[in-house]
This record gives C-alpha cells, structure tokens and sequence, in this order.
C-alpha cells in the first residue's frame, strides 16, 4: 500500500481516474525508485471539494517516502520506551496517523514485545485490551488512527473505565495538517474526545516528554483506581530524527494505600463485634493475592461473602461455604464494602434500621467523573480511603488479634449456620436446572451444564461476562480459581464480551488454560471482526453463542412501556430481534477462517459440538458454536 | 370460606371489581399472592381458550417468551405448573402486581385466554434432578465440595 495514502483516504481507482488521475498502490510503490513525485494537475477551482479534488490534494502534499530516513527515526525511540514498559501486547488498527509508530514496532521493534494485534474495528482492539487486562493484571497497548479511530474506541474505553480496568491507548494525528483528509484526522485537543470517561490523557510535543508522558500514562493506569489513559502523539513527532536522544526514566509504579491503621482498627472492632456481618466486594481483586486474602478473611469472621452482580469481579469461589448472603433471615449487622464503588443504598438502608456499613476502597480517592457510576453519595458510617486488596492483610490481623475466645466460638457457630444455609440454596439453585431440560430452544443451564461436564478436566477460564445468562455459571461451576471468571463490560453496554473474551483468552494462552466465551448474538454482531483476530492470531477460545435471536432485555422493556400506554403489546418486538433472516453465526465464523458448527437447535446435540470443538481449542485453535437458546 | 379452583367466592368478586377499575394496585397485588399463596396446586378447571392459537399468542404475537421462556418454564417467573385460574390470569396480565411485568391490559380477552390454555397445555412435569447425569454429577460435585 502506498504509504502517501492514508488507509480511510485510499480512494478507489475508479473515482480517480474520473480526475483523470490513477494512483493505485502498485504504481505508488513503484514511484519510490523514482527521482520525483510524477506532475499533478489540480483542479482549478480550489475551493472545489469533490472527490478528485480532494485525492489530488492529498497526493500532492503528502508523496510518498522515496528517499530512506537518514538518521535514527523518533519513533524508534518510542519504541524502546514502550519495551521498556513491558507491554506484551499492541492491539491495533491501522492509521496513517501513527504509521511512523507503526512501522518502527514492526521493523525496528521485530514485532515482538509489544507484538501487533490486528484488529478490525478499534472498539474491538480496546475490549480486547479490557479483557486481557483483568486476565494478565497488566495493561495491554493499543494504537488508534486520529479522531476516526480514538471515536471508534470511544465506547470499549468508556466500558474499560465503568470497570476500573487500565488500558494505555496511543492515538495519532497531525499537529500541522496540510491535507483535506488529514485535517479531520487531527484535532487541537485530541483527548478532549474521550475525556470524560478515560483517567488520563497527554500529548507530548518532544521525545523527552513523551518518554515521561507514557511512564506517567501508565503508572496513573495502573494505580488504583485503575483506568484507560490516552496519549496523543503526532505523526511530525513521529516521523522526526531523535538528534539528541533524552534518557528513558525508570517506570515506577506506586504502591497502592493501605488503610489508616487506627480506621482499620475501628472496622475489625465493628466486624469482630457483629452478630452478622456481610463482606461485598465489586472491583476488588487487581491480583491473585486478593483471592486467598478475602478467603481468610471471611473463613477468620466466618462471615458471608455477597459477590454482587454484575458489575463485580466476583473474586470469591461460588462453591465456598462463605459464598453467598448468609442464608434467609440472616439480616447483617454490619456490611463491609470492599471495592464497591457505590455503597449508597446500603448505606441508605442500614441507617434506617440501626446497621453499620463499612467501605474501605480506592473510590474515595476518586476526583470526579463526568460519568454518574459513582453513584450517589454513601453515608458509611466508617470510610477508608485505601486499597482494599493492599489493607486486607492488616485488617485481618487486626480482626485476628481482637477475637476473644468467647467471640470465637459465636464466630464458628455462625459459621456452620451460613455454610449449612448456603449449601442447602445452592443444591436447590442447581436443582433448577431441571426446568427445560430438554426443551428447544436450549436452555442456558443445559447449555452451561454441558459445557462443565466436558471442561471439568481442564484448566478453564470463562473470559466473557454472565450479564445475560444469570447466575448459571456460578451455580454450575465450581469458581474454584481466580482466573475462572473474568467479570462483565463494567458500563453495562453491549459489544464487550465477544472481544474482550479474545483479550481474555490471550493473557490466559501462555498458561495454557482453557478459555470459554458465552457471548450473545447482539453482543457479536458488534464486533464479529474480532473472529478474525482469534483466529488469524490462533488464539485458542472456545465461543458458544447464547443464541436468543433478539435483544430480549429490550423486547421485555418495550412491552412493559406499550403495556403502560396501553397501546397493545404485538408491536413490542419491532426493532428488538433479531431475525428472519436468522444470521447464521457459524457460517459467520467460517468465513473468518475459524471452525464452528450450529445453528444447534437440541440439546442432544450439543455434546458431541462441544466435544469436536474443544478438541480444536486444546490444539491452539479459536471455535465457535451457535447454540439456539432460550431467551436467558 | 369457600375455596375453589379459581380461588375463595370472595377473591372472585375482588376480581370482578379489579375489572372494573375499582381496586388499588396494591389490594390486587395482596390479592394474587394471596391467590398464589392459597392454591399452590395447579388449576384444574379446563381452560376455555384454544390452545393452539394460543401458542401463537405465547410465541409471536404477544412474546411471552421473551421473559418467561418458550415453554414458559425457563423463564422469571416460572408459568408452569400455572396455579392461577383462568380469571385470575386474566385480571393479573391485564393489571400486574410488579413493574417487571407488563401489562396486557389492550390485548383482546379471547387472547388472553388462548395464552392461558397453551400454559395450561404445556407438560408440567421437570425431570427430576437425581435422575439426569448431569445435575445428578454438579448436585455431587456441590455436596462433596464442603
């Protein structure tokens, strides 16, 4: 491709040779050997903005390269900046906007460390970067065409922050554009797009400052609360000679907040005190250690652990005795919110009735969003400004230290009440998947149940949300890992679980864990692009499609509003489904390159598609299965 | 008090009234559980609609489906085994107790009765759980767990 022509500026050759002027990408190339750019008429009317006009402007002010950069390319230097990040991973689109960045990841980078991730559509690159990065604990790179493709992002980076989850995005354009199709590509302030919704956002105009600038963009990703930040960086940056090369500073991450000691000292006296305590945890678990720090927590008050819905990341094990809300009539004492980000109605509702809540979370050091997932204001009556994950050492010390043995024992026995009232639920809770056993359309537990009964000798991972299956994976399988789930899209918006599931998949690859998506036919339709992604980069991940051939939430809420204007309710499903014609999502899938079967319309036929699929996904390939299902 | 397949003498004149426009939301939400709560049975008393044109109803006119599963099974809340008389049935769908639920109240009656006749034609019987491998394994799986 000639690299005069920018990717969304490669006008066709049949629209220019209506100006009568061809330049396909055989001739650009072929231009490189020669001595000069070839004599360009240009309409006379220069206020002339039709499609020939414009072509030729740009050919004209940005030729193609035809003499070799003498000297060491800036982006080079950005390139040993971002090795020395550590990113594995550069999820990206392509634009002429960062081709400098572009071409020095491939050739001077060797492709390796960040390694590129070619991506269809940029909302697809940044879920995918959402997804990894609550599956590998870091942040992965993305890189994105000016304005055009910081737009297209726009959305997976307003879920990534909804979810607390860092992602570093680079973004392209041109402080000085000079072509008709560059100018749009540019923008004077071009974090202002996504500034609502990101932590961070930079433009540096120098090499020493961008090497700061992508230090501090990811320490500010990665300290909690985490965020997508955003670095704008313009192709003349680029695209320029280092002549003075600046040191690369040290990354230097924080260490996280721990809680004030004589606050946390204050909550374990609450907790230890507490005939019925609750622990709710949302977005705690930035690393493993959150995992085993919460278990001896709850298992040392014998506390019940309410993971919450789907905005949490649900890191408790779903068969714990602990796992759940302490049983009917276990009405708490005092909730300890961990990491949840808007305590408000419990809050609300303990002080109605005498109950304490406690929240020790990274929240309250938050500044402010544009954004309303705040929530509204909490009035807790004991607030920790802190890292939940990073102070549950010491509160559990210090819950440790002031147990008597007197407590000890109303502790144990509190225990086996919640363990025997839990255990009870959950075996009714799993019991219910009886219901439609055998129906068709499928039902999502025999779907999910299928599914366990044939990974249940793996090491697996479920990389996509549960926003539209219920509760059925936690009751069907055993959430006996950390990595097992890997949480929803954070900003409860559709088109997160197909991509950020390939992301997910990636970080879980090198450990060779078993990676399952059930994603929706709405939510694919987004961004089935990323199919190609999975498979062209052989990502191994089984897909199942929960098939419901509609957006069903949205069929419900319509005939609920018909219903309150009275109007009839046959019209409800009018923009709502999906159908006649029914996409064929395994043929989807083919044409990407990846193996699939379906349309799976009988539950007796799943078995055997799992099985032939998932031999495919433990030989490193991605597969999909388009299962027929009930609505939810 | 008298208690029949379509609930005491007195929840049928509450009804009737409900009909009319004459009851608050919240006395017929007191009387539907009330209803549910005193017939956890089954109706029994033959539906009077045409259950075949009320699978249409069910499936693609009025997609009930979409919140209570095709077999009216899968779904929140779960239709079958329906314990509602068919009055009863009818009075809820067109003045639901929830927000959830919508209300059918400008649906013509013969559909709603079609609706109802193709609930009460749907099998009621579940396997049991014990007996299907695959819950049976997950229900030990969960038991030996803790």
């Amino acid at each position: 491709m000639a690299d005069s022509l920018d990717r969304r500026d490669f006008f066709k050759g049949a629209a220019l040779g209506a100006a009568g002027l061809v330049v396909t990408a055989e001739k650009a190339a072929d231009a490189v050997a020669a001595p000069a750019p070839p004599p360009v008429t240009l309409p006379t009317d220069p206020h002339a903005h039709d499609l020939a006009y414009a072509q030729a402007q740009s050919t004209v002010t940005t030729p193609p390269t035809r003499v070799a950069t003498q000297g060491r390319p800036a982006s080079d230097f950005m390139v040993d900046v971002l090795k020395k990040i550590g990113f594995e991973y550069a999820a990206i689109n392509p634009g002429s906007t960062f081709q400098g960045l572009h071409e020095s990841l491939i050739n001077y980078g060797k492709n390796t460390a960040p390694e590129l991730l070619t991506c269809l559509h940029e909302e697809a690159a940044v879920a995918m970067a959402h997804g990894y990065a609550k599956a590998a604990g870091k942040p992965m790179l993305v890189a994105v065409h000016g304005t055009v493709g910081l737009l297209h992002s726009s959305m997976a980076l307003f879920q990534a922050w909804a979810d607390r989850v860092p992602v570093v995005l680079i973004v392209g354009h041109h402080r000085n554009p000079s072509g008709v199709i560059n100018r749009p590509h540019s923008a004077q302030d071009m974090g202002l797009l996504v500034r609502s919704f990101v932590k961070f956002d930079d433009e540096a105009t120098n090499l020493e400052r961008f090497a700061e600038a992508a230090m501090r963009a990811y320490k500010i990703a990665m300290t909690p609360p985490m965020g997508p930040v955003v670095l704008t960086v313009a192709a003349e940056l680029q695209e320029s000679i280092v002549t003075n090369e600046p040191r690369i500073p040290e990354l230097v991450v924080p260490a996280p907040p721990q809680g004030e000691t004589a606050a946390v000292r204050e909550a374990a006296r609450m907790l230890v005190a507490s005939d019925n305590p609750l622990i709710q945890i949302a977005k705690l678990g930035r690393t493993p250690k959150a995992w085993d720090l919460l278990i001896e927590l709850a298992e040392t008050l014998q506390a019940p652990v309410d993971t919450l819905g789907y905005s949490s990341w649900q890191k408790f094990p779903s068969w714990h005795p602990l796992y759940g809300t302490g049983g009917r009539g276990y009405t708490p004492d005092v909730t300890l919110g961990l990491e949840v980000t808007d305590m408000s109605a419990q809050a609300r509702a303990a002080r109605a009735s005498n109950r304490k809540t406690i929240s020790i979370s990274a929240e309250h050091l938050f500044q402010g969003s544009n954004i309303h997932d705040y929530g509204r204001y909490a009035d807790v009556d004991l607030a920790i400004a802190a890292d939940a994950e990073a102070t549950l050492p010491s509160l559990i010390e210090e819950v440790r230290r002031q147990i008597t043995p007197a407590r000890k024992t109303a502790i144990e026995a509190r225990g086996q009440r919640v363990a025997a009232a839990h255990k009870a639920g959950q075996l009714d809770g799993i019991r219910e998947a009886k219901y439609g056993w055998d129906a068709s359309p499928v039902s999502v537990p025999r779907l999910i149940a299928e599914l366990g009964d044939q990974i249940a000798k793996d090491d697996w991972a479920i990389v996509s949300g549960h926003q539209f299956t219920g509760d059925w994976q936690r009751r069907l399988l055993n959430h006996d890992k950390p990595y097992r789930y890997n949480g929803d899209c954070g900003g409860f918006g559709i088109g997160y679980d197909t991509p950020a599931s390939v992301g997910g998949a990636l970080a879980h690859k090198k450990n060779g864990r078993l990676s399952v998506a059930i994603v929706g036919d709405g939510d694919l339709n987004f961004s089935p692009g990323v199919l190609w992604t999975a498979a062209h980069h052989k990502i191994p991940l089984l897909f199942i499609v929960h098939n419901n051939r509609a957006y069903h939430a949205e069929v419900m809420i319509i005939q609920r509003m018909c219903g309150v204007r009275g109007r009839g309710n046959e019209n409800a499903h009018i923009g709502n489904v999906i159908a006649d014609p029914d996409p064929n999502y395994a043929q989807l899938a083919k044409a990407y390159g990846m193996y699939s079967e379906g349309p799976i319309e009988h539950p007796k036929d799943l078995a055997g598609a799992y099985q032939r699929a998932l031999a495919k996904v433990r030989a490193g390939e991605p597969a999909l299965i388009d299962v027929v299902s009930q609505p939810r | 008090m008298i208690t029949t397949h379509r609930g005491t003498e007195a929840q049928r004149a509450f009804l009737d009234r409900a009909r009319r426009g004459l009851l608050s939301l919240a006395a017929l939400v007191a009387l539907t559980s009330a209803a549910t709560a005193q017939a956890p049975a089954p109706a029994t008393a033959a539906p009077t609609g045409n259950a075949q044109r009320g699978k249409v109803v069910f499936e693609t006119t009025l997609r009930c489906f979409a919140c209570h599963g095709y077999d009216g099974q899968t779904g929140s809340p779960r239709l079958v085994p329906m314990s509602r008389s068919e009055d009863i049935f009818l009075a809820y769908v067109r003045k639901p107790a929830t927000q959830g639920m919508p209300s059918f109240a400008a649906v013509s009656e013969q559909q709603l009765r079609d609706a109802y006749a193709y609930i009460r034609s749907i099998p009621q019987a579940a396997p049991a759980p014990d007996s299907v491998p695959l819950i049976k394994g997950i229900l030990d799986r969960r038991s030996k767990a803790n």
